[in-house]
């Protein structure tokens, strides 16, 4: 049936058995095996992808970093993290390779970050758009994933672990546990065949090797009484 | 050189501040004769030069107002400025009739029909009606537009043809002399065109003769150039009361395109500009600061932020005035077509900065912040927030251990138990110490880290989270977290 094979070469059609095709090749993530079981072969350029994630500190940035290198390093795009649930640290992103001067940080609460997300998707030269939206409501989430839909901005939006049991419009929905060294990545959904199986990945952790370095910027007076001669001892 | 006159016979109703409703008669009086009337007394047959009590006599629901001169002249300059968008050659020919030369500019807009056209639109959206001709002599401009039947003359030579089917009335002479015109037999300008020029300065005076001839461009007709002042201050007056800020925006439209268009005049931008609601019964203004990331004149980025700041503002009193102010303009680059996109001025640059606008606009100057590495071996102080496009220090790449992609802004104090630190159960030392020591240089001033002593400790919770936590004298504490 030459109408139906047409048909499935569209980018919104897939069969049920395999992953679908991306309309725009994707980011590479940085992990192969993760790689492999995203459509497009990597993080999507657009469309709204969701973290699901109970924890902070279980390596859920790292999983992001090689693509914030990438598309601040590379592509010279800008990134905008909305509503940072800690203070992101300058030193350990520019170890990660991320242009620190192609980042913005937005701080802001509630429906705002939300709304802050909606004009950033209508910017030019916004690479990655990378927000936390713990109590989101779905209206707010739907129009986020038809504003990522029509820019090519790869948005990223984390949402605490129960939301999992709740209905999304995102296409990419991924949740992370923490496995020791390991980053277990379960994909919730995908445009393709589901993935039952998780995916432990290989994220860089810091080094067990002991850096016994002594961060002392200059030699300690030897004596309080060094600073004040005139005192009688 | 090409005039173009914008008359506005109504400006004495429109620049009233409590404008009357349209559908009702009104008109404007001054010294007891009607000086205009709207669109309903008109048509009622109050004319202007009527007496009052004819006026009455003839429509005795009529609504009257007072003339206001100097809101007229207000209303004028206002206007002058809203033009400067088209042209810098303007002249002012009060009470109501504004000149643009627009010889200069018809490339740039496009030819003469297009810009008549625009302007025509524009002073409608500015709120008045208006009578406009385009002459190559000022003064056949103002007659034109006088007459109101919209001619467009491009050419000299044909200027005496468009001239001649004009009644007297657009001479503006007194009575006697006009009687006197007629006793001649001359309806038209056209038959005071063809009379002998000789005999009529005899007649009427050399002045008469001379306004004829620079009609004609034969004599010159100079005219005293608007001076922009040097700071923009406009107040506009709203027709009632508004008690919601962002049904203030349509108002301020009116302002902001009078201060595009003295921009405009002086190849500029504002970084930053006032508005103020002025309230009633003596409450103070309320000021609103636009700022832009770069100078500006546009009108629609100018709007958007003002309408971010006026939905998030409370009224506590009715606003009764508008009044923009802005100084200090920056001159603007003239852009020109780059053949290769650079970093200075691009599209997506430009799309950035409006963003950065918005978003103070809405949620505070510091909604928004970039992040440097400074050159520091206290954690706290190796990673700065600063606002965004300001320059970030230079510094060399210091050499340290491991660190977290998260701070916590305050260290969290953690429970010891069996001599180890808790967080969730008790946590794993992998990694360790690090020695973080000495400040001593700024201890003690106020908000200031100070000197430090510390032993840092990559550490792995029961959740396995990877955890940077230090001890000091004071105990175990929780400073930030790989994530």
């Amino acid at each position: 049936m030459p109408a139906l094979a047409e048909l499935l070469q569209r980018t919104d059609i897939w069969r049920g058995d395999a992953l679908a095709t991306a309309p725009l090749p994707g980011i590479p993530t940085g992990f192969a095996e993760l790689d492999a079981e995203l459509p497009g072969g990597g993080w999507p350029r657009s469309g709204l992808m969701e973290i699901l994630v109970d924890r902070t500190g279980i390596g859920e940035l790292s999983l992001l970093l090689p693509m914030l290198a990438r598309l601040s390093g590379e592509e010279l795009a800008w990134l905008i993290f909305v509503a940072p649930p800690h203070l992101l640290y300058a030193p350990a992103l520019a170890d990660g390779g991320v242009a620190l001067s192609r980042l913005l940080i937005v701080a802001a609460a509630g429906r705002n970050a939300a709304w802050a997300c909606e004009r950033a998707l209508e910017t030019d030269g916004v690479g990655a758009l990378v927000a936390w939206l713990p109590e989101t409501r779905p209206t707010e989430l739907r129009r986020l994933q038809m504003a990522a839909e029509a820019s090519r901005t790869l948005t990223c939006v984390f949402r605490p672990g129960v939301a999992a049991n709740t209905a999304s419009p995102a296409p990419l929905r991924l949740a992370l546990e923490s496995n020791e060294r390991h980053l277990r990545v379960r994909l919730l959904k995908r445009r393709g065949n589901p993935l039952t199986r998780p995916l432990d990945l290989a994220i860089p952790r810091p080094p067990l090797a002991d850096p016994s370095r002594h961060a002392l910027a200059c030699p300690l007076p030897a004596a309080t009484a060094a600073r004040s001669p005139g005192q009688p001892a | 050189m090409l005039w173009l006159a914008l008359s506005l016979p109504q400006l004495p109703l429109e620049a009233l501040a409590s404008r009357p409703d349209a559908t009702l008669p009104a008109a404007i009086v001054w010294h007891d004769r009607i000086v205009v009337g709207n669109e309903a007394a008109t048509a009622a047959g109050i004319v202007a030069g009527l007496k009052l009590a004819a006026a009455w006599a003839r429509l005795p629901a009529l609504a009257i107002h007072e003339r206001n001169p100097a809101a007229e002249a207000s209303a004028l300059q206002r206007l002058a400025c809203w033009a400067g968008e088209y042209t810098s050659e303007i002249s002012l020919r009060p009470p109501q009739t504004l000149l643009l030369e627009i010889g200069a500019s018809l490339r740039l807009f496009g030819g003469a029909e297009a810009l008549y056209a625009r302007i025509v639109s524009a002073c409608a959206g500015q709120g008045f009606q208006s009578q406009t001709a385009i002459a190559p002599t000022p003064l056949a401009a103002e007659w034109l537009a006088s007459a109101a039947n919209g001619a467009l003359c491009l050419d000299g030579k044909t200027l005496p043809a468009l001239l001649a089917p004009l009644p007297l009335q657009v001479l503006a002479l007194s009575p006697a002399e006009e009687a006197r015109l007629a006793s001649f037999g001359a309806r038209t300008l056209g038959d005071v065109l063809r009379l002998p020029r000789a005999g009529l300065a005899k007649r009427f005076g050399a002045g008469f003769a001379t306004r004829l001839a620079q009609a004609l461009g034969e004599l010159p007709d100079p005219r005293p150039r608007f001076v922009f002042p040097q700071r923009f201050a406009e107040r506009l007056e709203l027709p009632a009361p508004v008690e919601h800020a962002p049904a203030l925006l349509f108002a301020a439209r009116r302002l902001i395109a009078a201060l595009c268009g003295w921009l405009a005049t002086r190849q500029s931008g504002v970084l930053h500009c006032r508005l103020e609601l002025e309230h009633q019964r003596g409450h103070p203004a309320t000021p609103l600061d636009l700022a832009f990331a770069a100078a500006t004149r546009d009108g629609e980025r100018m709007l958007r932020i003002l309408g971010e700041r006026l939905h998030s503002l409370q009224l506590n009193s009715a606003t009764s005035a508008l009044r923009l102010l802005a100084d200090s303009p920056q001159p603007l680059p003239g852009r020109d077509a780059a053949l290769f996109a650079d970093g200075h001025g691009n599209p997506a640059q430009e799309s950035l900065a409006a963003l950065v606008e918005r978003l103070q606009a809405r949620l505070g100057a510091d909604g928004i912040h970039a992040l440097c590495r400074v050159d520091e071996h206290r954690p706290e102080l190796a990673s700065r927030p600063m606002a965004p496009w300001s320059a970030a220090p230079r510094t060399p790449a210091a050499a340290h251990g491991p660190r977290p992609l998260w701070l916590l802004p305050q260290p969290q104090a953690l429970r010891e138990r069996d001599g180890q630190p808790q967080h969730g159960g008790p946590l794993r030392l992998l990694v360790g110490p690090e020695r973080i020591e000495s400040g001593w240089w700024d201890a003690g001033e106020p908000g200031a880290t100070g000197d430090l002593r510390r032993d840092y400790f990559i550490a792995l919770s029961p959740h396995a989270e990877w955890l940077w936590v230090f001890r000091s004298a004071e105990g175990w504490f929780l400073h930030g977290l790989f994530a």
